[in-house]
């Protein structure tokens, strides 16, 4: 119904020459009773290269999806600069989150001076403070002093599905000069998956949930731009530049957004690693993986030791370990990544291989002696 | 006014288009549709083992630019019972040990069966019962440019799960001498050996990294561009039974040197009077090579491939770009005065230095006279 009246009221507005108001009436109700017989979803899902083509002369021109959702959100996101150093750009986006000037961003060193120079969308100009930091995600809250501001609320990203469509803006490659506006791309949600990452040769140490698209956002500038869905609501937070560890290319991505309402309200998380697993026991497996000097080989059995946790759950010498619980292992350091990670009394999965079968034997993880 | 109500109707009932926002929503399920039609028949492929391929180039030997990933792959099945097919860039780097997990969690060893350098495939077998899902295909009569095309892959992320998607349109058609349709759709390590959908969930084609020339891994430095390809099912089917049999097909070489024409010291006025030379000019001919035996010489010009005549140095070697080893190629060539025309075979770039006689052609690429004389 709603479509309907949208219609009525698109017709009726369009100044069409030459009509007499009845004219125009007909012409409205006509539109409105078309699109309650056409408008259905199945006959739109058909398929979406079967549209009628377009026909220019008297069209009737809505605003698309695209302008809807960046004027929902553009008025909200903030060209940034500050402090540069060879491959580390001194621009980037920033998301305003409250009407007080809370511009939530990713860490860099964009963000390493105090004050960073903030340029709203209508083309104020403001000096933002550092407020709060979280350093397992990498973002950054800053503060500029103003009120009334337009700001982006955090929604859940389960709205979307595999398919949906999302848009990213931002001020990559800062093309957005002066009072300009921040730049729109559009892209397909794909799906949301668990970030193992690389960045500038490194391990990338956050490990959280990532929501993956295929519009390419891994620019220069584009990190801290606010994901938004076709209603322009913020899904996402763009991160950082890295490469995905799987593929050694980069991806691109978004912090979902439900899960940075907490530091969005002042809660600064803690790190990962807590202080408790420290002191307690470690978790212990008694399998040694080949490994020749610093390279990196195939993660072979070398040896067993009796007794241990893998004796007892049958895993043999030579045999080659594919999987630690969900994890992929390929060489002796991903494996102590793997057993890094879990606590003696779990019982994880390992899936050997052993001659040309492949087996799942489930160990359950010990305590170092 | 009844006629002014009745022309409106006319009017307005072709131009009533669905709202856009609908239609947004409706085109992100017909998307998710058209993945699940081929999920069921999606593979994550993983390697143990192997090493990062080396390039033998004119500074000597040295690794690719492109460096590969320990992650997974993505390959398609194409037979009930256990064939899949995948990009030969998955196994660039000659693992040891390969395993592939079925979208339903089951994971099993697999066998390399064979390879297609040149369209960058590659053919798996697993050990199943004959139950797998099979796919289905699109013809290359049936698709157009602007066509909506969907690139799956299970690069990243679990087996299990939704595999990763990008959704553009097919670009062009008959792409990399007619072998590939091009899409805008994102192309990467992600989904190198997945498949490009239609909108219906039919399969394109086989993505593969297939641009440029040079090392096993050319191509893959395009990846997220914009410019991906994939490899039809007519010319996966041409080389269908060979992947099965275990095959390696390579580029073919004649073991000649192209020279492009120099003409830079001719007067312009007397370019008029005497048109340039017809043909490629032969720089080199190797040693050991099919050109030497064929007795080819230096300066001798190249007219025609197989009855089609070369503009320049380009052409002939895009033409020759997908030309196995094995396969023979009639060239017409240009001595002084003569014109004759030579028959040879091609062979493997690493077996040029050691060829003193003709090799024999393979069975299937024999000329069709000779067939049909022994059936006679």
């Amino acid at each position: 119904m709603i479509n309907c009246r949208r219609h009525f009221g698109l017709y009726w507005q369009s100044k069409l020459p030459r009509c007499n108001n009845a004219a125009r009436l007909s012409m409205c109700l006509i539109s409105t009773f078309s699109c309650l017989l056409v408008g259905t979803n199945a006959a739109i899902a058909q398929s979406a290269d079967q549209m009628p083509p377009a026909r220019s002369a008297k069209r009737v021109v809505a605003p698309n999806t695209t302008q809807r959702a960046f004027n929902a959100a553009a008025p909200a996101v903030v060209k940034l600069y500050g402090g540069g150093l060879g491959r580390e750009h001194g621009y980037g986006t920033g998301t305003l989150v409250s009407a007080d000037g809370k511009i939530l961003t990713t860490l860099s060193l964009l963000t390493s001076r105090d004050r960073v120079r903030a340029v709203l969308a209508d083309g104020r100009t403001f000096m933002a403070r550092k407020m709060a930091t979280d350093e397992t995600r990498r973002l950054v809250m800053l503060k500029i002093d103003a009120t009334d501001l337009p700001f982006l609320e955090m929604t859940d990203s389960t709205v979307l599905q595999p398919g949906s469509p999302v848009f990213a803006l931002g001020n990559w490659f800062k093309v957005a000069e002066g009072r300009e506006q921040v730049s729109v791309t559009r892209g397909t949600f794909s799906m949301r998956m668990l970030l193992d990452a690389r960045r500038l040769a490194q391990d990338y140490d956050y490990r959280g949930d990532a929501l993956l698209f295929d519009a390419i956002t891994s620019n220069p500038g584009a990190p801290g731009g606010p994901l938004v869905d076709l209603n322009g609501n913020c899904v996402g937070i763009l991160g950082r530049i890295v490469e995905a560890r799987a593929t050694l290319t980069r991806i691109n991505y978004a912090l979902p957004a439900e899960q940075l309402t907490d530091f969005i309200g002042g809660k600064v998380a803690e790190r990962r690693e807590g202080v408790a697993s420290e002191s307690a026991a470690q978790p212990y497996v008694g399998i040694r993986i080949s490994r020749i000097g610093f390279r990196h080989v195939s993660p072979y059995v070398a040896r067993v030791t009796r007794d241990s946790p893998a004796d007892k759950a049958g895993i043999k010498r030579d045999d080659l370990v594919l999987m630690v619980g969900d994890r992929r292992i390929s060489n002796a350091s991903d494996y102590k990544e793997a057993i890094a990670d879990t606590r003696p009394g779990d019982r994880v999965q390992f899936v050997i291989k052993r001659g040309d079968s492949l087996i799942a034997i489930p160990v359950e993880i010990g305590v170092k002696p | 006014m009844s006629g002014s109500v009745l022309l409106t109707l006319l009017l307005l009932l072709p131009l009533q288009t669905p709202d856009p926002y609908e239609l947004e929503l409706a085109r992100g399920r017909v998307v998710q549709a058209a993945v699940n039609q081929v999920q069921p028949a999606l593979v994550q492929i993983e390697t143990v083992g192997g090493a990062q391929p080396v390039m033998d180039g004119p500074q000597g030997v040295r690794e690719e630019g492109f460096r590969l990933a320990d992650g997974p792959t993505t390959g398609v099945i194409v037979s009930n019972d256990g064939l899949i097919l995948t990009s030969s860039f998955n196994f660039a780097r000659n693992p040891s040990i390969i395993t592939v997990t079925l979208s339903d969690g089951r994971r099993m060893v697999a066998k390399l069966l064979g390879r297609d350098e040149i369209r960058r495939l590659a053919m798996l077998k697993v050990e199943a019962e004959s139950d797998l899902p099979v796919p289905a295909w699109v013809s290359r009569d049936e698709m157009r440019v602007g066509q909506y095309a969907i690139a799956c892959g299970r690069g990243i992320g679990l087996a299990d799960n939704p595999p990763f998607i990008s959704v553009g349109i097919v670009s062009a058609l008959d792409r990399r001498n007619g072998n590939a349709v091009q899409t805008d759709a994102k192309v990467s390590p992600i989904n190198y050996g997945g498949p490009l959908l239609d909108i219906d969930g039919r399969i394109l084609g086989i993505l593969v990294p297939k641009a440029g020339s040079g090392g096993a891994l050319a191509g893959a430095e395009w990846y997220d561009s914009g410019i991906g390809f994939a490899i039809y099912k007519r010319d996966i089917d041409e080389v269908f039974d060979r992947l099965v049999a275990g095959d390696v097909i390579e580029q073919g070489k004649i073991g000649i040197v192209l020279v492009p024409d120099d003409d830079s010291l001719v007067p312009d006025f007397l370019k008029s009077f005497f048109p340039a030379a017809k043909g490629v000019k032969i720089g080199n001919v190797m040693a050991g090579s099919p050109g030497k035996v064929a007795d080819l010489r230096e300066g001798d010009r190249v007219l025609s491939v197989d009855g089609q005549a070369v503009g320049d140095v380009e052409e002939l070697l895009r033409r020759l770009s997908d030309r196995a080893a094995g396969e023979s190629i009639t060239l017409e060539i240009k001595r002084r005065w003569r014109t004759f025309d030579v028959t040879l075979t091609l062979v493997r770039a690493d077996e040029i230095g050691s060829i003193l006689e003709m090799p024999k052609a393979s069975d299937d690429d024999a000329p069709a006279d000779s067939k049909g004389s022994t059936e006679d």
